[in-house]
């Protein structure tokens, strides 16, 4: 029987992450320092703020985070990662325009 | 010795049901990538298979000669074409291509791939009648490897790093030559800096291809009018991360063509006649200041049949057009 080689055409295995599991859901936002991560497009930063203002009604939140990226084409900034990071509880972003 | 993993199978229909299975095709069956043919390809390239072409960082993605090559072949490439792919590889690996985003948006941009020079005609490139569409290998397959590469090697798989809305049928594939015989027309690649002589692989971003039709005007000025309230009334991105350099391709069909060249106008007479009109004050929803930084930001590219009164508009996505040689 012939055997036909095909080589593996890929940078390497990955996750498909379609069964990725969600970050652990905090049970109360209370305390929360909330980051917002605005694209820069369309009205998303607006959306955000007001995002905030509804959670801030349902729990006590702390000032928030926020990120608005730098340029729409690029993600944000690695500073910004890091500060969203090491003092955000959670975060909120969108996508899309 | 090859660095890929190696898969066997018992024919040729079990490899391609394979490479089905595995998420590694565009939908359509594929060539097998074998050991022997991968090396043909490095081979005409002239290239190690750890040569790298190019990185996406946000992606943690390399890659690497041979990665594209097996895509090449997988693409039904000739090993002749290889060459074109690197350049085209690279171009879009390029960190102002932004593969990332251009990939990965939800705007389902594709990557238009502009072959220039003397490889055109060696390799059968079309760039005249029927240039966007099927039926030449060398279009068909140049263009179907760059994708391959995107999705194999770079992740842009749909509902993966891919978020397409809805994508487009210019993903399959989408690659024409510049017609550069049908008149003394500084070529795109020249107008960038590169010598006639040699061959070179422009990649554009693509947002949206808008057909400019005009079967009324008979003068240069006319057919201005009309590619500017086309571009106009459909916008070009812009951002600052591109800062000046942004671009709009303009491929010019041939019958508005000939009234530029019966009035004995350059590319760079075009170029210069478009930018102020093209940067002018919006005055409505529908014509909106489609702001490029430089007239040389305004790509021209002559290609297509004749018989049509219609050149097209290739409106960006959020990245450069980078011109690369064909080495």
């Amino acid at each position: 029987m012939t055997t036909l080689i095909g080589l593996d055409p890929t940078s390497g295995p990955f996750d498909r992450t379609d069964d990725h599991d969600f970050s652990p859901r905090p049970a109360s936002l209370d305390g929360a320092v909330v980051g917002l991560v605005a694209n820069g497009l369309g009205e998303g930063e607006i959306f955000l703020d007001a995002l905030y203002d509804e959670l801030n009604k349902l729990s006590d939140l702390q000032a928030p985070l926020k990120v608005v990226k730098s340029s729409v084409s690029i993600p944000p900034d690695p500073g910004d990662w890091s500060r969203l990071t090491e003092e955000a509880t959670v975060a909120i972003t969108g996508f899309g325009g | 010795m090859t660095t890929a993993a190696q898969h066997a199978y018992d024919s040729y229909e079990a490899l391609v049901e394979g490479y089905f299975e595995k998420g590694w095709t565009d939908g359509l069956p594929i060539m097998p990538p074998t050991p022997e043919k991968v090396a043909e390809f490095l081979a005409a390239a002239g290239l190690s298979r750890e040569e790298v072409l190019g990185t996406v960082p946000t992606r943690e993605v390399t890659c690497t000669a041979e990665q594209a090559a097996a895509n090449a072949v997988m693409a039904g490439c000739r090993p002749e074409y290889f060459p074109v792919v690197v350049a085209a590889v690279r171009a879009h690996l390029h960190p102002k291509g932004n593969c990332h985003s251009t990939t990965g948006t939800l705007s389902g941009a594709a990557q238009a791939v502009i072959i220039n020079g003397p490889i055109r005609n060696e390799l059968g490139v079309v760039s005249g009648a029927g240039c966007f569409g099927p039926g030449f290998r060398a279009n068909a397959t140049i263009g179907r490897a760059l994708r391959l590469v995107i999705r194999n090697v770079c992740r842009g798989i749909p509902g993966f790093l891919d978020r397409a809305s809805y994508s487009t049928p210019a993903r399959y594939s989408f690659c024409f030559g510049e017609n550069e015989e049908a008149s003394d027309w500084a070529p795109l690649h020249v107008q960038r800096g590169l010598s006639a002589e040699q061959s070179a692989v422009t990649v554009h971003s693509l947002m949206k291809m808008v057909e400019a039709t005009d079967f009324a005007s008979r003068t240069a000025e006319g057919v201005c009018d009309s590619l500017v309230r086309d571009i106009r009334a459909n916008g070009v991105a812009g951002d600052s991360w591109l800062g000046e350099d942004g671009n709009v391709v303009i491929v010019i069909g041939h019958e508005h063509q000939r009234f530029f060249l019966e009035e004995g106008w350059s590319k760079a007479d075009i170029q210069q006649h478009l930018w102020p009109r093209l940067n002018a004050p919006a005055t409505s929803a529908t014509d909106r200041m489609a702001r490029i930084g430089k007239p040389e930001g305004i790509l021209i590219v002559a290609a297509g049949g004749a018989g049509m009164g219609a050149s097209w508009l290739l409106l960006p996505h959020l990245a450069l057009a980078i011109t690369e040689p064909v080495l």
